[in-house]
């Protein structure tokens, strides 16, 4: 009885920590606070997984979007030397689209929500389900989820290529597209920009 | 796939009791010891950080003083062993300069983060088979999620500083705790693999007929020697302190830390230490597990004459030792040779080591009992 009532107290922390959180993140007008807010709402989301019984998933969340997602958003961030600048306010007819998307989409997930029915089952979560979570990835029967798994593997694949492709392009934008090999110069040209950055910032200051 | 049902069937032969089951035992019968037992373990993990700041700080100091054939410190009380309260009082009572165009709200989070992330791998660590806070049964992805967010803190702190110095130092220390984080991560599996858990204890009690590190074939003693190499960069120790450089960074993402938050990144550093060491010991050396050898049982009676603390003791205080023997061995890489290391030499060594394991385990292809 007193841990139901604890647990109902604290799924409502983390959803209004959520909410606030997730508002943070789109009214926030610094680029670096938006990222550290995109994080905390993760972490909330992770503790509701965890309220859950799942482990795994609660624990992929962290390592996936927080270590490595944010930690890139934030290392993004920090290389175009935007983060001191607010963002620009938007013209007035941009943020009336906006709101007005944004409702429209407020509004079909609530429908959807309402109408759709969820076949909640009282059986408890396996304490074990990281098993189970690898057996149904790798599952080529009716249930499994074997071909997904590898289009998303293919899929992150291409991107890796692609990342690599584009970041070892040397020549200027605009001239034909090369890419070539392990040149210094590579180097160089990142290090000359973090100077530029650095130089840029001194003259603000 | 029956194979796979038959590899996680692992007979439990200590008992292991940590501190959250007995809190959740006793929450029917007696409220009061349940909280008791939660209040037990924050005050332990809390008395755990502060003894081992001060521990390993002292030891740092003396262990770079022999190696350099000087004393270390020997004023403050006798061999010196004050001198990390008295440092820490200095500390204390230091003013806290926070930069006046600092991003004030971050700057203040940042070494917290940093420190938290710490903190919370102490939990989920065995020490012993009934000295641990508590066994997540995801442990180990528990410890890889929970020290990502170590990178958080001292990029936040770097940037927050609004110093170059602390930019540049923040930087590139994301960018070598997210690379090196994939090596560490590898070497792991392989160990998740040959124990078929994730749960810290478990890959302990898997270790019951010997440790992994050359119970694998070889491919644990590769695992070892690539987490050692990826935790120091992880724990961002010489040769890979790149993003606090002194002679380039003046202190790197801390340059603008004084006083107690100064103090929260540097323990966090030794803590992280610590932690890397004591989960290395964990997986490849045993954690707890006395030294057995199969079928020797006087033996394996005189090991286990000396109690499992200590014996995660002394494997972790060695591992540590060889952290800061590093420190005095390799000069710092550069950045560019920081990366070559990881992502052309110890990616595709972790690799094939995983494949390598993956194939030893599926074809049962072991030399001793599983």
């Amino acid at each position: 009885m007193l841990w139901q009532a604890a647990y109902t107290v604290l799924f409502y922390l983390f959803a209004v920590a959520a909410i606030s959180f997730a508002i943070g993140v789109t009214v926030s007008r610094r680029l670096l606070r938006a990222a550290v807010y995109l994080m905390s709402l993760l972490l909330t989301g992770a503790a509701i997984y965890v309220m859950l019984g799942a482990f795994f998933l609660a624990g992929v969340q962290v390592l996936v979007y927080v270590g490595g997602i944010v930690v890139v958003i934030i290392f993004a961030v920090m290389l175009t030397n935007s983060a001191q600048l607010g963002l620009a306010t938007s013209p007035g007819y941009r943020k009336v689209m906006a709101f007005a998307a944004a409702a429209g989409m407020a509004i079909i997930s609530c429908l959807a929500l309402w109408t759709s029915k969820f076949n909640l089952s009282a059986a408890t979560v396996p304490s074990d389900n990281i098993k189970a979570i690898g057996l149904k990835l790798l599952d080529r029967g009716a249930g499994g989820y074997v071909l997904p798994f590898e289009i998303i593997s293919i899929l992150l694949l291409a991107a890796v290529i692609g990342a690599i492709v584009i970041a070892r392009r040397t020549t200027a934008p605009g001239q034909p597209f090369t890419t070539r090999g392990d040149e210094p110069a590579e180097l160089a040209n990142s290090t000359l920009k973090t100077q530029l950055c650095i130089e840029q910032e001194e003259q603000k200051v | 796939m029956d194979l796979i049902y038959t590899m996680t069937t692992s007979a439990a032969a200590t008992d292991v009791i940590t501190l959250a089951d007995r809190a959740s035992a006793a929450v029917d019968t007696n409220i009061w010891l349940s909280i008791l037992y939660m209040v037990l373990a924050l005050v332990s993990i809390g008395a755990l950080t502060a003894v081992l700041g001060i521990v390993l700080i002292y030891a740092e100091r003396k262990i770079a003083g022999h190696f350099q054939c000087r004393l270390g410190p020997m004023r403050v009380g006798p061999h010196g062993i004050l001198q990390t309260v008295a440092d820490t009082l200095k500390l204390l009572l230091k003013e806290d300069v926070v930069p006046a165009s600092a991003d004030k709200a971050m700057h203040f989070a940042a070494p917290l983060m940093s420190l938290m992330a710490t903190v919370l791998v102490l939990g989920v660590i065995p020490y012993s088979p009934i000295l641990q806070v508590t066994d997540v049964n995801i442990g180990i992805l528990y410890v890889t999620a929970v020290s990502g967010l170590g990178v958080m803190g001292i990029l936040l702190g770097g940037w927050s500083s609004n110093n170059k110095w602390s930019l540049v130092g923040g930087m590139r220390a994301a960018a070598q705790m997210i690379s090196y984080e994939i090596s560490a991560t590898l070497s792991v599996l392989v160990m998740v693999l040959f124990a078929s858990t994730l749960s810290l204890n478990g890959i302990v009690q898997s270790q019951e007929s010997g440790w992994w590190i050359w119970r694998a074939h070889g491919t644990g003693l590769v695992a070892f020697v690539i987490f050692i190499i990826a935790s120091t960069a992880e724990i961002n120790r010489t040769p890979f302190d790149i993003p606090e450089g002194e002679s380039e960074l003046t202190g790197g993402f801390h340059t603008e830390y004084s006083g107690l938050r100064f103090a929260f990144f540097f323990l966090s550093e030794f803590i992280n230490m610590f932690a890397a060491s004591a989960i290395a010991a964990t997986l490849f050396l045993g954690g707890w597990m006395p030294f057995y050898i199969e079928g020797f049982e006087t033996f394996n009676k005189i090991t286990s004459l000396l109690p499992p603390t200590l014996w995660f003791l002394g494997k972790t205080a060695f591992l540590i030792f060889i952290f800061m023997w590093f420190r005095w061995t390799f000069p710092r890489l550069r950045v560019d040779q920081l990366m070559r290391l990881e992502w052309k030499i110890l990616l595709p060594i972790g690799f094939i080591n995983l494949i390598a394991a993956a194939v030893i385990v599926l074809t049962k292809f072991y030399f001793f009992p599983v």
